[in-house]
C-alpha cells in the first residue's frame, strides 16, 4: 500500500516539520511513502491514500490546503484553530472575497459583517484577537475522509463542527532521548519555559508568578528559551531569569534536562499539542501546564494543573513553590512522565497507529462493504427482513467487532 | 459444570489442535463435568472471507444448550475466541498468525494492497475485542504468550497441557534419531536429513505431508520414511530411538518433546524453534542449537550415556504437565 504525504519538513521551523522529520522514516518501514513536495509544476504523488498534515501557519501548510482541496485525503490536523491559515491563504493573497465567503461559510452572515469589519481595519485583526471563536477548520474538514488528532479536544470539536468520518486518535510521538548532558547552569532549583514566547504561552503572568516564587526562595532561577514575540520584548524581566533566544536542538535538550520544573502554558488554545511539553515528559520533569485543550487531557500524575481564571497567578506561585519544595513529588512525577511516554509516545507505537489509520482509510471502506454485503446476503437468504429486530442485532454485531459499514 | 470446548475445524484435515480439544473435553468429563466440543468449519480465504467466518461464531449464542445453561466456554484459537459468552476462558493454541509475525513472509496470506492491508488490520482488532472479553487468557506456551503480549498487550498465563496419550516407554537408546510429524517446510525435516548425512546417523521420520516427496529426494539410504504410523507403532519408535529431533521455525507449543521426554529421549532441537525451548535446555534435556547444518550434525552424535541422562530430566519436567493440573488451573 501506497501513501502520499504532504507536510512541511526541515528546514521549515514549523513544529510539524519536526513531527514529520521524527515520524516518516519510521512510518516508511510500514507504509510506502512518496513524500509530496510544494510547488505549482510538481508531479502529484499517486497513491492508495493522500495524507495530509495541516496547521494552522499559511506559510508552512498553505500549499497543503490548497492540495487537499483539489485532492481530499486523510487530514492529520495538528490543531483545530485554523483562522490564521485562512486569512493567510486568503486576505494575504488579496483575496479579499476569499476571506469573506470563508468567514460566511463558518459563522454564517455575522462571520461576513465581522470580517468586513477587518478588512476595512475598523476591528482587530480575528486571528490576533479571537482566533478559537472563528476558527475557520469547516473548510479543511469538508474535504477530509479522515481525521488523524492528537486529542479528546480536537476530535469533540470536530465532531461539533459535523465532522462525521472517522478519526483516529493518534498521540504525539516521542523524541529519542539524545545522549546530552544537563546544561551547568549553577545551583538553585531552575523552572523552565521553551518555545516561541508569545502571549498565548502566558509569560506576563509566568513572569508574575516567578517573581513571588523568588520573593521566598532567592536561589530560584526561570530559564526562558525561544524567541519572544515583538509585544513580549516590552516585558521587564525579573531577577533570576535567564533568557536565551532560538536555541538548536542539542541546546535546548540540554537546557530542558538542567530544569527542575517545565511550565507550558497556554490560553487560548488552538488545540494542538507542544513538543516542548512531549519533550519534557521524555526526560522525566514535572511538567506545569494550563487545564486546558490537549493539555488538560494529560494525566495528574505527570502534570499539575492550572486553571486559566482570575486567580491563575496565585495558583501558580503555589504550585511551583509546592513543586520545588517537593523533591520527592518532582521525582514521583518524572518516573510516572517516562511511564507514560514508553506506553503512549513511543515512535514505534505512534508510527503503528498511523499505518493503521492510513489502512483502514485506504480499504476500510472496501472491506466493509464487502463483509456487510455478504453477511447481509446471508440475512436475506434466511428471511431476515431489513430493519427488523434481528437485522438490528446483526448490525450492532458487526459494529462491536470492527466490521460494520 | 457444562462446558463447550471450541475449536474451528478446517473440513478433512485433522492435527494436534483437534486432538487436544477433543482430549480436553474428554478429560473434563472423567472429572464429573458436562463436557462437549463445539467445532464450526473455518476457511480464511480469499480477501476479507477471514472475517466473515470468524464473524460466524459471533452470532453463536451458547448461553445455553437445549433449554441448559452452559457454565464456560474454552475458546481455543482464531476464531473460535470471538464466541460471546460471560465466561469465556482462553486456551490459545496460536491467534491467526498470519495477521501477525507471519505478515510479510512466504506464509502469509496479506498482499500489500489496501483491502488487504485493512483486512489484517481488523482481524488485530477483533483479536483484542475477543481475547479482551475472556475472564482468563492462558498460552500453550511462553513463545503463544510472548506474541500475545507484543501484539494486543494482553497478558496470558503459560499452561502447557499433556500430550496425547499413548503408551510411552523407554527400551533402548538405539543407534536412530526419530522425527514425527506433519512433513512440511516449516518442520524444517531437510535439515535433519543433511546434518545426519554429514554426520554418518540413522533417520526415521514418521508422519507424512505436502513436503514428503521433496524430503524422499534429498534422503540417503540410512534414511526411513514410515509415513502415517499407529498409536503402538509411534511408542515403539519413541522407545527404540536415541533421541527425538524436533526444530520447526518459531513454533506454537509443539507436542513432541513431551512424548520424547514420557518415553526418556532427548530432544534436539534449535534456537528459534520457540515453544519447544519452553522445556528443551541444552545439555540438560536435549540439545539446543544453531539452526545450521554444522550445529545440527554435532548435536546428533549424543552417546547413549547422555542421551538416557537428558531424557530422564525431560521425563521429571513432562511428567510434571498432567490434566488434572492443567484443568484446576483452568477452571480455578
Amino acid at each position: 500500500m501506497k501513501a502520499a504525504y504532504y507536510s512541511p519538513l526541515p528546514p521549515s521551523r514549523s513544529g510539524v516539520a519536526d513531527y514529520s522529520a521524527l515520524l516518516l522514516p519510521e512510518l516508511s518501514t510500514r507504509v510506502e511513502i512518496e513524500v509530496a513536495r510544494p510547488g505549482r509544476f510538481r508531479r502529484r504523488p499517486s497513491a492508495d491514500v493522500l495524507l495530509y498534515h495541516v496547521g494552522n501557519d499559511p506559510d508552512a501548510h498553505g500549499w497543503i490546503a490548497k492540495e487537499l482541496e483539489r485532492r481530499p485525503g486523510v487530514v492529520a490536523l495538528h490543531e483545530f484553530v485554523l483562522h490564521h491559515l485562512v486569512a493567510g491563504l486568503t486576505l494575504a493573497r488579496g483575496d479579499a472575497r476569499g476571506y469573506l465567503d470563508a468567514m460566511e461559510r463558518g459563522h454564517g452572515l455575522a462571520g461576513r459583517l465581522l470580517a468586513y469589519g477587518v478588512i476595512d481595519n475598523r476591528i482587530p485583526p480575528l486571528w490576533e484577537s479571537r482566533p478559537e471563536a472563528f476558527p475557520l477548520a469547516g473548510d479543511v474538514l469538508r474535504s477530509a475522509t479522515g481525521l488523524v488528532v492528537h486529542s479528546s479536544f480536537v476530535e469533540d470539536r470536530a465532531r461539533e463542527a459535523g465532522f462525521a468520518g472517522p478519526v483516529w486518535r493518534i498521540p504525539h510521538p516521542a523524541w529519542p532521548l539524545p545522549g546530552i548532558a544537563p546544561a551547568g547552569l549553577g545551583d538553585g532549583p531552575i523552572v523552565g519555559c521553551f518555545g516561541h514566547l508569545n502571549e498565548s504561552k502566558r509569560i506576563p503572568q509566568l513572569l508574575a508568578a516567578f517573581e513571588r516564587v523568588r520573593a521566598s526562595d532567592p536561589a530560584a532561577r526561570l530559564l526562558l528559551v525561544g524567541a519572544l514575540s515583538s509585544r513580549m520584548r516590552r516585558l521587564v524581566l525579573p531577577d533570576g531569569v535567564h533568557r536565551e533566544d532560538y536555541v538548536d536542538e542539542a541546546r535546548l535538550w540540554s537546557l530542558m534536562a538542567a530544569c527542575d520544573v517545565v511550565v507550558s502554558l497556554r490560553s487560548p488554545t488552538m488545540g494542538e499539542t507542544s513538543g516542548t511539553a512531549i519533550r519534557a515528559l521524555s526526560l522525566g520533569k514535572p511538567l506545569v501546564v494550563s487545564d486546558v485543550g490537549w493539555f488538560a487531557e494529560l494525566p495528574g500524575e505527570v502534570a499539575t494543573k492550572v486553571p486559566v481564571d482570575e486567580r491563575e497567578v496565585e495558583t501558580l506561585v503555589t504550585v511551583l513553590q509546592s513543586l520545588l519544595a517537593d523533591p520527592d513529588r518532582r521525582a514521583e512525577m518524572g518516573a510516572a512522565a517516562r511511564q507514560l511516554v514508553a506506553r503512549e509516545h513511543s515512535l514505534d507505537r505512534v508510527a503503528d497507529l498511523y499505518a493503521s489509520a492510513l489502512e483502514q482509510a485506504a480499504g476500510g471502506i472496501a472491506v466493509s462493504e464487502a463483509v456487510v454485503r455478504e453477511v447481509a446476503t446471508a440475512a436475506a437468504d434466511v428471511g431476515i427482513a431489513p430493519g427488523g429486530p434481528e437485522a438490528k442485532e446483526l448490525a450492532g454485531r458487526l459494529e462491536e467487532a470492527g466490521l460494520g459499514g | 459444570m457444562r462446558i463447550a470446548v471450541c475449536r474451528p475445524q478446517v473440513p478433512f484435515a485433522w492435527g494436534g489442535a483437534e486432538i487436544f480439544t477433543d482430549e480436553l473435553a474428554a478429560r473434563l468429563r472423567m472429572r464429573g463435568h458436562d463436557a462437549d466440543v463445539v467445532s464450526v468449519p473455518f476457511k480464511w480465504y480469499p480477501g476479507e472471507r477471514v472475517l466473515t467466518q470468524a464473524f460466524l461464531w459471533r452470532l453463536l449464542d451458547l448461553s445455553e444448550a437445549d433449554g441448559r445453561h452452559i457454565d464456560l466456554v474454552v475458546s481455543t484459537k482464531f476464531p473460535s475466541y470471538c464466541i460471546r459468552h460471560p465466561n469465556k476462558v482462553v486456551w490459545l493454541l496460536h491467534q491467526f498468525r498470519q495477521a501477525y509475525e507471519l505478515d510479510g513472509t512466504d506464509l502469509g496470506q496479506f498482499s500489500e494492497s489496501p483491502a488487504d492491508r485493512v483486512t489484517r488490520r481488523k482481524v488485530q482488532r477483533l483479536d483484542r475485542l475477543a481475547l479482551g472479553e475472556a475472564r482468563k487468557v492462558f498460552a500453550t506456551s511462553r513463545n503463544v504468550a510472548d506474541r500475545l503480549e507484543r501484539s494486543t498487550g494482553i497478558a496470558a498465563e503459560v499452561l502447557p497441557h499433556p500430550p496425547q496419550d499413548l503408551e510411552y516407554r523407554c527400551d533402548e537408546y538405539g543407534s536412530f534419531v526419530f522425527s514425527v510429524g506433519r512433513l512440511d517446510r516449516a518442520k524444517r525435516i531437510d535439515l535433519l536429513l543433511e546434518a545426519a548425512s554429514r554426520g554418518g546417523v540413522d533417520v526415521v521420520v514418521a508422519g507424512d505431508g505436502p513436503d514428503r516427496g521433496r524430503l524422499e529426494s534429498l534422503a540417503n539410504g540410512r534414511v526411513r520414511f514410515t509415513g502415517r504410523v499407529s498409536p503402538e507403532e509411534l511408542a515403539d519408535l519413541y522407545a527404540r530411538c536415541r533421541a527425538v529431533f524436533y526444530a520447526p521455525v518459531d513454533e506454537d507449543f509443539g507436542m513432541v518433546p513431551y512424548e520424547a521426554f514420557l518415553a526418556e529421549k532427548p530432544v534436539i532441537t534449535t534456537t528459534d524453534a520457540g515453544g519447544p525451548l519452553d522445556v528443551v535446555r541444552d545439555r540438560e534435556t536435549g540439545r539446543v542449537v544453531e539452526p545450521t547444518v554444522e550445529a545440527v550434525s554435532a548435536a546428533l552424535a549424543i552417546a547413549p550415556e547422555e542421551a538416557q541422562l537428558w531424557g530422564r530430566a525431560g521425563k521429571t519436567l513432562a511428567e510434571r504437565v498432567t490434566w488434572d493440573r492443567a484443568i484446576d488451573t483452568l477452571l480455578a
